[in-house]
Order: structure tokens, then C-alpha cells, then sequence
């Protein structure tokens, strides 16, 4: 999405990928935070 | 609607309602509540009964400005040609019954509900006008001031003034008829949609009409910008010029009315003049040409049907450049304005598309799904209930025996239910937990290495 409309953003972003939205449980986020990620963006 | 009714491999259903939709693509099984017509197939729209009905109701094909028999046919060119009673407005006094020679009439006709079985389902549950608030460019409140549609019907031949245009307070013809486009549409307070141009070609095609009826009145258009796009659109609208039809770009500022005259006081900024003139111009009828909606029962249709709709409330396509028919329920497509706002050509083009689309579903005989589908482990699974709950395609159901059961068409792999289990014990087959987490870690790592991240 971020592509097709040509937004910047910085090149520390990490997509991962997921069927949907719906799939992202709050474990990954606190597993991700846990690891040092400093924002979890879920985006749809 | 009448070549549908001939034809042997349709079977038509009026009057009637989908209560209930189960099943999957090529299994669907819908329930069906259709509405007492209370007369029998040997009614042959003969009219005899109108003629002798003395409850009535406002018509509501002709807006309200007609009145209508309790017992009516509901337009002129209804399919069945059957007689139907209105209830609610009925004395049953007996007099359709005792006037009709072919027995027709029958008082305790019950609703029906049943179900039927189909491969596929297309969408076409169409559009309503969007009705303006009371006070809202004097609608309701002035009664010269009127919708599209309600003018659509007084010039039609067949319509409550049998084409003869007249206005509403006193019944004369008017002198000059004003069009306001985009009421309730282009509106950020209203809907934020353009329908798409079809009010702009309807408005130009009916201020075309009013010329045709008598030259002299003056027809004016109040437009923010004319969409005229479509083969043969724009030579249209520079006809409707060309005969004298005038186009003032601008937006209504306030309408008022000449108690003693029933004229309307339309205050116009005309954006195109060098000046930006704002003038009061006075006008003997005023048109207001309404925004598409979708139509105001698909809400309720909707509580079974379950379909994603856009933030407009049209229906949501697959795809909205690629895929503009089918839906994101394999087997379920759409056909015209219940997608959006769109002309009848448009409509039709569509529901070739969806006709296809279902066609070519159904005569293949077999449908493949890919292998994303959640699978549950009945060793872990609590049996809790939470994943059937928050399935949105009501894919999974619970047994004592075997746990969380996956109906592998109804499921789409989305992934809710392994978000929301908490035991872990289902998880959709090539994006399992643990692919994330690794995922996630390596991501992190590297990040961390890169001093991305801190």
C-alpha cells in the first residue's frame, strides 16, 4: 500500500506479512517490542 | 422482467424476501419469506377490482401523488400482471371479491417461507433516491420544490398528470423550472460520492423533456460541473444548450417562496461570470436532483448476506480496477447500483460481467481452494468456542469429540481465530505461529545489527 501510493518511510521499517489483519495477535506485537522494535504499525 | 418471467429455466419470485442465506459456492440454500399477494394465479391484471375499491393509500410508484385502491396493480407494466392487496389500507369490504369473475380474490392468503437451493448468488438489490432533509432547499417544506424522480413520473405518459407538467401548489403549468444538481451528493456533510454523473444526464435528459413539452418555459441548470461522461453524453448536453437550456455553474445558496404566488426565491453565485454575480432569481418550480443511495432495505438483507460494503454503503467489489464483479465471497457477485452509483448501460455491461462470472463457476463443475485454511489440533483445543465466535465467515463449529472443526470452503485463512485462541491450538496451514515469531526475531536482528533500531 505504502508503494501504490508512493509514501516515504524510513528504511528501518520491516514489513512482515500476514494474510490479514485479523492474524496479528497481541503476542506478536509484545514479542516484537520485546526483540527492540521501537513501534508496531498494523496496517491494512 | 417479462422475457425473465417466460422463460422456462427461471424461476421468479415476487413479493418476496431472502430471510436466510447457509452454505458455501455451489451449495448455497436460501431461505425465502414471500408476502401474501392475496390473489391467485388466476388474476389476469384485469382491473375490474380497482374500479370498485374504496379504501385508498398515496401511490408510492407515482410519489405519492396519486392516489391508489388498497387492491392495485403495482405499476403498469408489473410482472406477474397480478393484483396485489395492500393490508394495510384494506376495509375488506368484499367488493374485489364479489366483482371478479375469475374467482381471484382471496382474503386469507398466508405469507409463505421456503428454502431453495443455489450454486451462486448475484447481487442486483439496486438503489433509492436520496431523500433531503425537512427545510433542506425548502424540500418538504415548499411544495413546488420536488425530487427527480417526482418529476420523472409527471412527465411521464403514463404518470398521475399524465405528462402534462404542472406544478404541485396550484396546479398550473410553471414558466420556469430550476435544476439543483448534487443535492446530497459532492457533499462532505452529506455523501462525499459523486453518483457518477447519472443526475447530471438525468437532469439534462428531463430539462430536454420540459423544453420539448412547451419551448417558452425557461429551464435553468444550477451545476457544480456537468459530468457528461459516456459515448454521446457530451453531444447530449451541448444539444440540451442548443435548445435553450440554460446552465449557470453554481451552488444554491438559500431558497425561499412568495407565499402569495408559490414562486421561489433561489438565491444563485454565478461562478462563471467575470463579476461572480450573486443574484435572487425567481423560479416557478424547482428540481432537486438527489444523490444515488444504496437501497434503504439492503441493510436488513445484509444481516444474513453478510457482505463488506464501502465507506459509501455500496457494496464492496473484489477488486476495484481488476475485479469490479464478484465480491470477496467466492460464488456471491454484483450487478448495478447496488456496487455504486451507476447508469443503466453501466448496470447492464455489469451484470453480463456477473452472469458470466457465475456461469463460468457453475459449469466447471468443480471449485478449487487454495490450501490457507486454519486447521485445529483436538488435542489442544479447549473446546472454549472463542474462534466459532469471532469467524467471520462462520467457517468453524464446535464438537465435544473433535474440538474446533474447519469447514475448509467456508474458511478463508484470514487468521482471526488463531489471534484470538488462546490455547494455540489452531493455526492456518503455511503461516503457523512459530514462522511468525522467527520471522519477527530475524527481522529484529538484523535491524538491530544495521543500528536501525536501538
Amino acid at each position: 500500500m505504502a508503494g501504490t501510493i508512493r509514501a516515504q518511510y524510513p528504511a528501518s521499517i520491516r514489513p512482515v506479512r500476514v494474510l490479514c489483519t485479523a492474524r496479528v495477535s497481541a503476542d506478536m506485537v509484545m514479542r516484537a517490542f520485546n526483540r527492540g522494535a521501537d513501534g508496531v504499525i498494523i496496517g491494512g | 422482467m417479462l422475457e425473465t418471467q417466460r422463460n422456462p429455466n427461471i424461476e421468479l419470485f415476487t413479493l418476496s424476501e431472502v430471510v436466510d442465506v447457509q452454505g458455501y459456492v455451489g451449495n448455497f440454500e436460501i431461505e425465502i419469506l414471500q408476502h401474501a399477494r392475496y390473489t391467485n394465479d388466476d388474476c389476469n391484471g384485469c382491473g375490474s377490482c380497482f374500479e370498485v375499491c374504496p379504501a385508498t393509500n398515496p401511490c408510492g410508484f407515482d410519489q405519492g401523488m396519486k392516489p391508489q385502491q388498497a387492491i392495485y396493480l403495482a405499476f403498469s407494466q408489473a410482472v406477474p400482471m397480478r393484483a396485489q392487496i395492500d393490508m394495510d389500507a384494506c376495509i375488506k369490504c368484499g367488493n374485489c371479491q364479489n366483482v371478479c369473475e375469475l374467482h381471484a380474490v382471496n382474503f386469507d392468503q398466508k405469507d409463505t417461507r421456503f428454502k431453495v437451493k443455489v450454486g451462486g448468488i448475484i447481487m442486483a438489490t439496486g438503489w433509492d433516491e436520496y431523500e433531503p432533509e425537512y427545510g433542506y432547499l425548502g424540500y418538504g417544506k415548499f411544495e413546488n420544490v420536488i425530487t427527480q424522480l417526482s418529476l420523472e413520473r409527471m412527465l411521464a405518459p403514463n404518470g398521475p398528470v399524465v405528462g402534462h407538467l404542472h406544478r404541485p401548489s396550484d396546479g398550473k403549468p410553471p414558466e420556469s423550472v430550476l435544476f439543483v444538481q448534487c443535492v446530497g451528493s459532492r457533499d462532505i456533510n452529506r455523501n462525499v460520492y459523486c453518483s457518477s454523473g447519472v443526475c447530471c444526464m438525468v437532469s439534462i435528459k428531463n430539462a430536454k423533456l420540459v423544453k420539448s413539452h412547451d419551448p417558452s418555459i425557461e429551464v435553468v441548470v444550477a451545476y457544480i460541473d456537468i459530468r457528461a461522461a459516456g459515448k454521446g453524453y457530451e453531444e447530449y448536453y451541448t444539444a440540451s444548450r442548443k435548445e435553450g437550456v440554460k446552465f449557470i455553474r453554481s451552488k444554491v445558496g438559500r431558497i425561499r417562496e412568495d407565499s402569495r404566488t408559490g414562486n421561489l426565491k433561489v438565491v444563485l453565485e454565478d461562478t462563471l461570470s467575470p463579476d461572480k454575480t450573486i443574484r435572487e432569481y425567481e423560479f416557478d418550480m424547482v428540481v432537486l436532483s438527489a444523490a444515488m443511495m444504496p437501497s434503504r432495505t439492503f441493510d436488513k438483507l445484509n444481516e444474513v448476506m453478510n457482505l463488506s460494503k464501502h465507506t459509501s454503503g455500496f457494496l464492496k467489489e473484489f477488486h476495484q480496477r481488476l475485479n469490479t464483479v464478484d465480491t470477496d465471497v467466492p460464488g456471491i457477485v454484483l450487478a448495478g447500483a447496488c456496487h455504486g452509483p451507476k447508469a443503466i448501460s453501466e448496470s447492464i455491461m455489469q451484470a453480463k460481467g456477473a452472469a458470466s462470472s457465475i456461469g463460468k463457476l457453475l459449469s466447471n463443475g468443480e471449485y478449487r481452494i487454495s490450501l490457507i485454511r486454519a486447521i485445529s489440533d483436538e488435542t489442544k483445543c479447549a473446546r472454549c468456542g472463542m474462534c466459532a465466535d469471532a469467524c467471520t465467515y462462520h467457517a468453524i463449529t464446535i464438537s465435544r469429540e473433535k474440538g474446533a472443526i474447519v469447514d475448509n470452503i467456508l474458511c478463508r485463512g484470514c487468521g482471526l481465530c488463531v489471534s484470538v485462541c488462546p490455547s494455540e491450538a489452531i493455526t492456518v496451514r503455511y503461516y503457523r505461529g512459530e514462522q511468525y515469531e522467527s520471522q519477527i526475531d530475524a527481522i529484529l536482528i538484523d535491524a538491530l545489527k544495521e543500528g536501525g533500531s536501538s
